[in-house]
């Protein structure tokens, strides 16, 4: 079975480097997001069950290049040091900060480019934009189906039977391969390579794309004109010194200050 | 400027979204059972509605081919995983960019800005679309004006694609919360050893008169409370006067979730809890020895 995974390298969204007035999206690093390793670790679940091969797919959105290329390949190498065979790394200006139509494009050519696949597997959403778009574009893109937020996966013959966690109820649905799922941070514990693994993954190959590489020709739809971080300013009153008495009556003399109870 | 505005009889307030273009001609994708006439109270000139609930594939493709037929320009929708896997493949077919969490949109000439959370909730990106969007946005952000106008109705067939087959459905427990709109909220993390100490939170809750909250593992992971908890970048999103935090340890998808809070209290042992950088009081303290102390003491203060 031929096994894709969409991995994104995101803004490390705890590590901003942010001031008052600017975001310096440049100099955040990257990394793994978080649900995407679940969807790796799925992936090679699955493989270890049914065999074939494991497909990291990755579009790099933040440059600039020339600093990041080097950064991409060390993040895809821990994917591959979970387990994954190989990664085809979509590295392109016109790549860089686009809108997910074009994400989605070129991933979708990536794996069509791959020839045979089976399944293809997602997070449910990435750490940075958070808007779970790309899978259900990919899907769309190709034409097969998709089944989102799925924290169960089973690969029986020709289909996939997944449990989908809704916001109301629990879906078990079925759906012919190949087919696109999108997973949920519980479906499984991402596995930590041993040291072993880790050098085995710098032999494994990491193929480079670019947008000409996949015959494609993007043109933007949306146009950046500003981010501007969201300042909370907090008033960082920590309470540590004390006897617990003494602890309780600071904490509720701040919220009568507040307005937030009022003393009968 | 032609916008369909999709949901149910209660997602109304994206139609306050769609009129802050200009002299907007909106249309209303109505799901699910309701009073289509009264939208017209909000200048809702038509309205479709779905016969019958389909999955979101087939929703996509009756939902293309209804904006090939009217040419709309803007297409918002609710955020709801239904919404998040049907609304994706229909701006991919329609060659156009989705822009998540909407906060804002303004008209400029035949182009428009759309102001959106993003990079992790942590920013606002205002971006210019020239051709078709799609936005998708909490409808409680926004309120309708009133603009009484003339609706008419038609029942849209959905197409049937069949992709997927549903094998079964299971119900999820249903919970009365809409912690959205707390005023204060009690949310609690896996500070807590077991389900059963729960108790103290809520017995501080009811003093309080405070919703619960939790963060991802306690609703996720362990289901020791339910979705309509869960606060966080993939549970809800919540602003209230009050939040108290006890046994959080304060990851960025949590706080995402509750950037908007007017005053945050945390109670944590571990001082260096990353929770503490991001409060209004943070307490260092053992929270099965506060937690109670905190509400024995609230009991006499408010004389409860």
């Amino acid at each position: 079975m031929e096994i894709v995974v969409l991995v994104k390298l995101a803004l490390d969204t705890g590590q901003l480097r942010m001031t008052e007035t600017k975001i310096d999206l440049e100099a955040t690093p990257l990394k793994i997001s978080d649900i995407d390793r679940n969807a790796v670790e799925e992936a090679i679940r699955v493989r270890e069950k049914v065999g074939g091969k494991v497909h990291v797919i990755s579009a790099l959105k933040y440059g600039p290049i020339q600093k990041r290329q080097q950064e991409a390949e060390s993040l895809l190498r821990e994917a591959l040091a979970m387990g994954a065979d190989d990664a085809y790394l979509i590295i392109d200006d016109l790549l860089l900060n686009s809108d997910q139509l074009m994400t989605a494009k070129a991933i979708a050519a990536a794996i069509r480019k791959l020839g045979s696949y089976d399944l293809v597997i997602a997070g449910e959403a990435t750490i940075d934009g958070y808007t779970s778009q790309v899978g259900p574009r990919v899907a769309a893109e190709l034409g097969i189906p998709v089944v989102t937020f799925v924290r169960e996966l089973k690969v029986e013959g020709n289909k996939a039977i997944a449990k989908r966690d809704l916001e109301d109820a629990v879906q078990t649905v079925e759906a012919a391969l190949p087919a696109l799922i999108t997973v949920t941070r519980e479906i499984n514990v991402p596995r930590i390579p041993p040291l072993l693994q880790i050098r085995a993954a710098m032999k494994k190959p990491i193929n480079r794309l670019s947008l000409a590489d996949l015959g494609l020709s993007l043109k933007p739809t949306v146009e950046v004109e500003s981010i501007v971080p969201v300042q909370v300013k907090r008033k960082g009153v920590i309470i540590k010194e004390g006897t617990l008495d003494e602890k309780v009556d600071k904490l509720i003399q701040a919220l009568i200050q507040e307005g937030l109870i009022t003393p009968r | 400027m032609k916008a369909l505005v999709i949901g149910s009889i209660n997602d109304t307030g994206l139609i306050g979204l769609a009129q802050r273009l200009e002299k907007p001609e909106i249309h209303y994708l109505l799901i699910g059972s309701g009073d289509a006439a009264q939208l017209g109270k909000y200048g809702v000139s038509k309205v479709y509605q779905l016969a019958a609930p389909v999955d979101e594939t087939s929703f996509a493709e009756t939902l293309v081919d209804l904006i090939n037929k009217e040419t709309y320009s803007l297409v918002l929708a609710p955020v709801s995983k239904y919404f998040k896997t049907a609304i994706p493949m229909a701006a991919q077919k329609m060659s156009a960019p989705l822009l998540v969490d909407v906060v804002d949109i303004k008209q400029v000439g035949n182009a428009f800005t759309v102001v959106f959370n993003g990079i992790g909730n942590r920013a606002q990106v205002t971006i210019k679309v020239t051709d078709k969007a799609f936005l998708m946005a909490p409808p409680t952000r926004f309120k309708p004006g009133e603009n009484p106008t003339g609706t008419t109705t038609e029942t849209l067939q959905p197409k049937s694609v069949g992709a997927i087959k549903v094998v079964s459905t299971e119900e999820k427990p249903k919970g009365r919360v809409r912690i959205e709109d707390a005023e204060l909220i009690v949310s609690v993390g896996r500070g807590f050893k077991k389900q059963d100490d729960l108790k103290l939170a809520f017995e501080l809750a009811e003093v309080l008169g405070a919703e619960i909250g939790c963060s991802r593992p306690i609703a996720a992971d362990l289901k020791w409370l339910g979705e309509d908890h869960w606060v966080g970048l993939s549970g809800h999103k919540v602003r209230p006067k009050l939040y108290l935090a006890i046994g959080i340890s304060g990851q960025p998808q949590h706080l995402a979730g509750m950037m908007e809070s007017k005053t945050v209290v945390v109670i944590n042992n571990d001082p260096n809890a990353p929770f503490f950088k991001n409060c209004d009081y943070g307490v260092v303290e053992d929270l099965y020895k506060f937690v109670p102390a905190l509400t024995k003491r609230l009991k006499e203060v408010l004389k409860k």
